[in-house]
């Protein structure tokens, strides 16, 4: 029998069944992946498997003990979440170690010394790039991402590890540091539950594969015994074009929508660039290259040091998000959680708030008409929500970037500047993503598009600009321009180039 | 469109009608105000006289003003902690500018107000220019605030207030003190602001989220300002009528609206971490803790006890609401 073994669980939510006959069986020393799309019932098997919520019926079963009655077992189940979730002003060892009785430093008294003795050894053997007595915040992300694994390690009775889209803020070389470690787990006979979006991330790490969609377990396989476009079909239940296109079908045209000239800023220099109508422009470079701050910057929250900006012919003044979005020039942040959402609103009040000058009579806010608008956008972007009242916050990532990019559209933006729009969305929703965006593009919209994923980029942008260390390194034609080309300019290869 | 995609409403078992009912949180607490009411009545035979709810709604109708202020800043995100000290100093100055200056009683009660929204807007300015956090400068201008007022009167009321403005203080409408009807009409106007408005919108925005609110292209900072000046407007509306409910300005006047301002926002459902609430909510909080103040002596609990009691039962209250929040709202 498998070592984590989960049989027929259901949960329902009020008015929603969450999950329903679901089957889920780990066996110690593999990986094993837990594919599906956004809202498809990861978060919430997750939250079943670490015992955090018990489901309404079903059994899990750890090394042959009913952890529902036996709540101990589930000591044998770690994990780790997508976002950091560490002490930034307390230090590595403390990390480590806390809460201090379980792992092994009881009383009342704790000696720094003892603790940071006592931390050594894990910092070596996950390769932590950290002292002891450092504070957690001031280390770089992959190393925060390797002590939450060491923190679940520090458990004796820990074999299990869930790790939730452990990649999304780490660099290529962060990735495969984490990727040799998770191997690493795996010869010491450890289990480790992979929840990922990445193809690529699935395929390299992955033993053996469930998937689940609309809260049903559909499909096991080995990882092995299933290709890509096999894996893709289990996960949305029809057929997605993988190589398809999403450039829009114009020429680009007529006068810049926006000229940018020598604009310079924190974490960038001298930036210089222009955008036609019916352009996408996308932007590439690796995590840190600048081009968060060259955006927030364009749109106004973040300071530009220098240079000019016009927009359709206009001089724009920079520093003024409000004017931003009263003029047309929107911007969708990476960070939907931190950026985005209004947490315990409602659906329609998340969409609403950009509607209002739409929507109010005299003055006030007609009920109706916001109603009628916010029902347009939860159909026209299928955002899957049990009712238009429910607080955003209980809805997917994925379907909470659809109500972001509702709510923007309904503003008629003349730019929008999307953000890494894709980062932890399925490839379905992924596809639905870029539909809405050569719409926009083709409907003479200005459109930029920064995304750390090339294929994104080729599948999307006519143009890309390369960024490196806060430097513009190259303005590609997508057609004419091959892979090898761009990466060398991501990687800041070679002399600027204009392969224009 | 996908089969799980309910957006009309379906007709709902009884329960989870019931269900949805206690999760509206202003119900909640006026369920729990009725209770407590009918206990209260039946607890003493002088409770439910008219004079006795004539004590009740007077004595909440300044507390209540207060409330309303600070629960929306609450909402907001932010606190003001001088709110007391602005009512005081506004109520001293109305003092002086009606009886050592000799101005109209009316322009000075305006000019009244308008101190008292300036003081707000002060604090507002320098909460969002400075990026100080609100908790720590309304303390120290709530020493600023209470300093000029005790300067200005050297700790002496100011009597003989002209008898013009007795009417607001002391006079009755259809049976109601007209400080009552005051901040039942204050509470209109913000229900309407808060729930009906942009403006409204904007306020529950920030205080859910201060960044995506600007990304959204809201001017966080001018409406953040908007609020502290509001709170301080009806803060000097508050200490105004007293003034003419006492007859004398005097220094001590908001001294006590601070704290239970912020246990009434609290218990009628309002989040200190912001974003969630309503100042109607606030204002059946502010009647709860004024009907067990209010019980308290008519039951005959020893003064040195009360406090002690009142305490309690608040702190009874906002824990049955946490409770019961957890129960209906769990995973929603």
């Amino acid at each position: 029998m498998a070592f984590l073994d989960v049989k027929q669980v259901r949960k329902t939510f009020p008015g929603v069944v969450a999950l329903d006959d679901i089957h889920l069986a780990v066996d110690l020393g593999t990986v094993h992946v837990l594919a599906g799309e956004n809202g498809a019932g990861k978060s919430t098997l997750i939250r079943i498997l670490t015992g955090v919520m018990p489901p309404d019926s079903g059994s899990i079963l750890v090394e042959g003990r009913n952890a529902l009655a036996d709540r101990g077992a589930f000591d044998a189940i770690a994990y780790v979440p997508q976002e950091l979730n560490l002490f930034r002003h307390m230090s590595v060892a403390e990390n480590l170690f806390m809460p201090f009785g379980r792992s092994g430093f009881p009383g009342m008294a704790l000696s720094r010394a003892a603790l940071d003795r006592a931390a050594q050894p894990y910092l070596d053997r996950f390769a932590i790039r950290a002292r002891p007595g450092q504070a957690a915040g001031s280390i770089a992300v992959s190393d925060q991402q390797l002590l939450q694994i060491a923190r679940a390690a520090t458990n004796k009775d820990f074999k299990v590890l869930i790790l939730d889209e452990p990649t999304s803020s780490l660099t290529h070389a962060e990735t495969d540091r984490l990727f040799a470690q998770l191997r690493q787990l795996r010869e010491t006979g450890h289990a480790i539950i992979f929840v990922s979006h990445k193809m690529e991330e699935m395929f390299a790490l992955g033993d053996r594969v469930t998937v689940l969609r609309n809260g049903r377990s559909v499909g096991h396989s080995s990882m092995a015994g299933i290709d890509e476009r096999g894996l893709i079909r289990m996960m949305s239940g029809d057929e997605v074009a993988l190589d398809q296109t999403f450039r829009p079908d114009v020429a680009p045209s007529g006068a810049p929508i926006l000229e940018v000239t020598a604009l310079s800023g924190a974490g960038f220099t001298d930036v210089s660039f222009s955008l036609q109508k019916g352009e996408i422009l996308g932007f590439a470079g690796l995590v840190g290259a600048g081009r968060t701050e060259l955006m927030q910057t364009l749109f106004g929250t973040r300071k530009a040091s220098g240079g000019s900006v016009s927009f359709e012919g206009k001089p724009w003044r920079l520093g003024r998000p409000d004017l931003s979005v009263a003029n047309g020039m929107l911007y969708l942040s990476e960070e939907r959680k931190q950026d985005g959402i209004l947490p315990m609103l409602s659906v329609r009040e998340n969409i609403g708030i950009s509607l209002v000058d739409r929507t109010s009579r005299a003055g006030l806010i007609s009920r109706r008409a916001e109603t009628r608008i916010v029902d347009k956008v939860i159909r026209d972007y299928d955002i899957r929500t049990s009712s238009r009242e429910k607080k955003i916050r209980f809805l997917s990532g994925g379907n909470q970037q659809k109500a972001i990019i509702g709510r923007a559209m309904e503003r008629r933006p003349r730019l929008l500047i999307f953000d890494e729009p894709t980062k932890g969305i399925d490839i379905r929703t992924k596809v639905e993503i870029y539909k809405i965006i050569r719409r926009l593009a083709e409907d003479g919209i200005g459109v930029i598009l920064v995304s750390s994923e090339m294929a994104e980029l080729r599948r999307c942008a006519t143009r890309i600009v390369t960024l490196y260390h806060g430097r513009l390194t190259g303005s590609f034609d997508t057609d004419r321009t091959d892979a090898d080309t761009l990466v060398a300019a991501i990687i800041g290869a070679g002399e600027l180039s204009h392969a224009v | 469109m996908p089969s799980d995609v309910v957006l009309s409403d379906r007709s709902p078992s009884i329960p989870q009608r019931l269900k949805r009912l206690a999760a509206v949180q202003t119900l909640g607490v006026l369920a729990a105000l009725v209770i407590i009411f009918a206990i209260s009545a039946v607890l003493s035979p002088e409770f439910l006289t008219s004079f006795n709810m004539i004590i009740i709604v007077r004595t909440l109708a300044f507390i209540g003003l207060v409330t309303i202020g600070q629960a929306m800043l609450l909402i907001l995100g932010e606190l003001d902690l001088s709110v007391g000290a602005i009512g005081g100093l506004s109520a001293v100055a109305g003092g002086i500018l009606m009886v050592q200056i000799g101005l109209d009683p009316w322009l000075s009660l305006a000019l009244c107000l308008l101190l008292g929204t300036l003081c707000g807007f002060l604090n507002g300015l320098l909460v969002t220019k400075l990026r100080l956090h609100s908790l720590v400068l309304t303390i120290g201008m709530a020493g600023v605030y209470g300093g000029v007022n005790l300067v200005a009167t050297k700790g002496v009321a100011i009597t003989a207030i002209p008898t013009d403005i007795g009417f607001l203080g002391r006079g009755l409408i259809l049976g109601l003190p007209v400080p009552f009807l005051v901040m039942l009409a204050m509470l209109a106007i913000a229900a309407l602001v808060m729930f009906r408005t942009p403006f409204g919108r904007y306020v529950y925005a920030i205080g859910n989220n201060a960044a995506a609110a600007r990304m959204l292209g809201i001017r966080v900072d001018a409406v953040r300002i908007a609020v502290f000046a509001a709170a301080g407007f009806l803060s000097a509306t508050a200490g105004i009528l007293m003034v003419a409910r006492l007859g004398t300005a005097q220094p001590s006047i908001g001294e006590e609206w601070v704290l239970p301002p912020i246990a009434a926002a609290v218990i009628g459902g309002v989040a200190t971490t912001g974003g969630v609430g309503s100042p109607v909510g606030a204002i059946l909080g502010a009647a709860i803790i004024g009907i067990i103040e209010n019980i308290i002596v008519l039951y005959g609990v020893s003064p040195y006890w009360q406090s002690i009691v009142s305490g309690g039962i608040v702190v009874v209250a906002i824990s049955f609401d946490s409770v019961s929040r957890r129960y209906f709202r769990r995973e929603e």
